[in-house]
């Protein structure tokens, strides 16, 4: 196959996994492209997890191929923080990660999502909303080209909601490739494409226009 | 070299504040140490009690009650060394996966955990030195420090090998209070029929628990016996360092991390909306 390594985007091929003798994942293929918003919806039990652990390199799949391009962001579902460090501790705990040379660009995303008078609380404190903007924070601070976020919005309130799918979609024109996962097909007119996990494969939701 | 420094110092400072900020565990270092090693030193019996320390061959007979509190210095840093790691390790294995698959060097914090175990193994060792020293006088001050202190790097890296493979806190806090009990019971010629047992020489304190009751009562160096403790240090540490690899590796082929922008990148700046037909720009990166 052509292959998006070579610039940005993810290329996800023939993805098979199983726990013992329950299949998970029948062969799943996804591409996705530079400057795309993209979901992906499925019932509790459909496999999600499972994906999303092997699309971030935590699980390896029985069969497929997944091939990041570019940089890569994870978002994931469950807030991953050390209570114990501050918000601006984190930052700078993944700043060295990243290699950035300056806070900026995660000062701006928190602007964005409303919580840069928090710098200075202990993740262990602060409320799940705040939490899940840090989570969300982490996983975008040095502007990947690849963002994975999985159910990013939980625990937003209606306000920090809206500037999130906005933030994701000036990602998404700025060329970044943005995959969404969620459990429900909320909004699904701010997406580009929509894909359904059922049975352990993924086709396209009906819902959405290409 | 500035590169590793400051991702080493950086993740050293964390781990120190995060152990800092366990307020039970500082509640254990401040008042069990004593609280235990007195108990122990008033409440058993003064009577001597013989045993042969196998480091020096001598025959001892050290009193009861002196013999038992440092036995009981053993079991109060082992406990608080494991259980500062362990919960450490249990509470940070997600956070530490996902610092690791975004790039932080697994290295540094490995390093980082170990620096911070050895402070923080220095630090209650020579308090429960001091401790032991008001109550009586060892033979060999600093060779019980070093013992205590061996002691406390073992369990500290026994205690992130069982946060890193238990389920549960509960497993983990009983798994570490059952090893020290089972490993310092068994050797205390007070306690246990067995304490001359060749078993014993294969329990995780041995080294430490003759090397301290040398330095409790005699005048002879036991380095061989200190370099069994720090052997099993290494061996604890080694299982605890291949599991630390194996929790955060990446099975992406190419690995999450490709290369950034350079730092000639333009400014920080979120895109602007379409319409608005900004830049595309990028965080600055730093070179290693």
């Amino acid at each position: 196959m052509a292959g998006l390594v070579g610039m940005s985007g993810m290329d996800v091929e023939g993805v098979h996994h199983a726990y013992g003798r329950r299949v998970v994942l029948r062969g799943v293929d996804l591409r996705l492209r530079p400057g795309s918003l993209c979901g992906i919806v499925g019932e509790n039990g459909a496999g999600k997890s499972t994906l999303l652990r092997i699309l971030s390199g935590e699980l390896r799949p029985a069969r497929g191929v997944v091939r990041h391009g570019g940089r890569f962001g994870y978002c994931p579902q469950h807030v991953v923080l050390n209570d114990a460090l501050t918000v601006r501790q984190h930052l700078r705990f993944f700043q060295r990660a990243y290699r950035l040379a300056d806070l900026r660009y995660a000062e701006e995303i928190m602007d964005m999502l409303g919580f840069t008078g928090y710098a200075g609380e202990q993740a262990g404190v602060l409320s799940g909303g705040t939490r899940q903007k840090l989570n969300v924070t982490l996983a975008l601070m040095h502007d990947p080209q690849v963002l994975l976020l999985d159910e990013p919005y939980q625990g937003f309130d209606w306000d920090t909601y809206q500037r999130f799918w906005d933030l994701a979609a000036r990602l998404r024109d700025a060329g970044r490739s943005v995959l969404v996962v969620s459990h429900l097909a909320y909004d699904t007119g701010r997406l580009d494409k929509l894909w359904r996990l059922d049975g352990g494969l993924l086709g396209r939701d009906g819902a959405v226009a290409a | 070299m500035r590169f590793h420094l400051s991702r080493f110092t950086l993740a050293t400072g964390f781990a120190l504040a995060e152990h800092g900020r366990n307020r039970f565990a500082m509640v254990l270092v401040i008042l069990f140490v004593p609280l235990w090693t007195t108990l122990a030193y008033l409440a058993m019996p003064d009577t001597p009690a013989a045993l042969q320390l196998h480091a020096t061959g001598e025959r001892l007979t050290p009193r009861g009650n002196e013999l038992t509190e440092i036995s009981g210095a053993l079991n109060a840093i082992t406990l608080i060394t494991g259980f500062m790691m362990f919960s450490a390790t249990f509470s940070g294995n997600r956070f530490d996966r996902r610092l690791a698959m975004a790039g932080y060097p697994r290295v540094h914090l490995v390093l980082a955990k170990v620096t911070a175990l050895g402070l923080i193994s220095a630090v209650v060792a020579a308090y429960a030195t001091a401790v032991t020293c008001l109550a009586w006088s060892p033979r060999q001050p600093l060779l019980l420090a070093a013992a205590l202190f061996s002691a406390g790097l073992t369990y500290g890296a026994l205690g992130v090998g069982f946060g890193s493979v238990l389920r549960r806190e509960v497993e983990g806090m009983f798994a570490i209070v059952m090893t020290s009990v089972i490993d310092l019971a068994l050797q205390n010629p007070i306690s246990s029929s067995g304490a001359d047992s060749p078993v014993m020489r294969f329990l995780p304190s041995y080294g430490a628990m003759q090397a301290s009751t040398a330095a409790g009562f005699s005048t002879s160096a036991v380095p061989r016996h200190l370099a069994i403790e720090f052997a099993w240090f290494a061996a604890a540490a080694l299982v605890a360092l291949l599991g630390f690899c194996r929790r955060t590796r990446s099975t992406l082929p190419a690995g999450p991390q490709s290369p950034g922008p350079g730092p000639d990148s333009p400014a920080a700046a979120l895109p602007a909306p379409r319409r608005a037909a900004a830049p595309t720009a990028t965080a600055d990166t730093e070179t290693p």
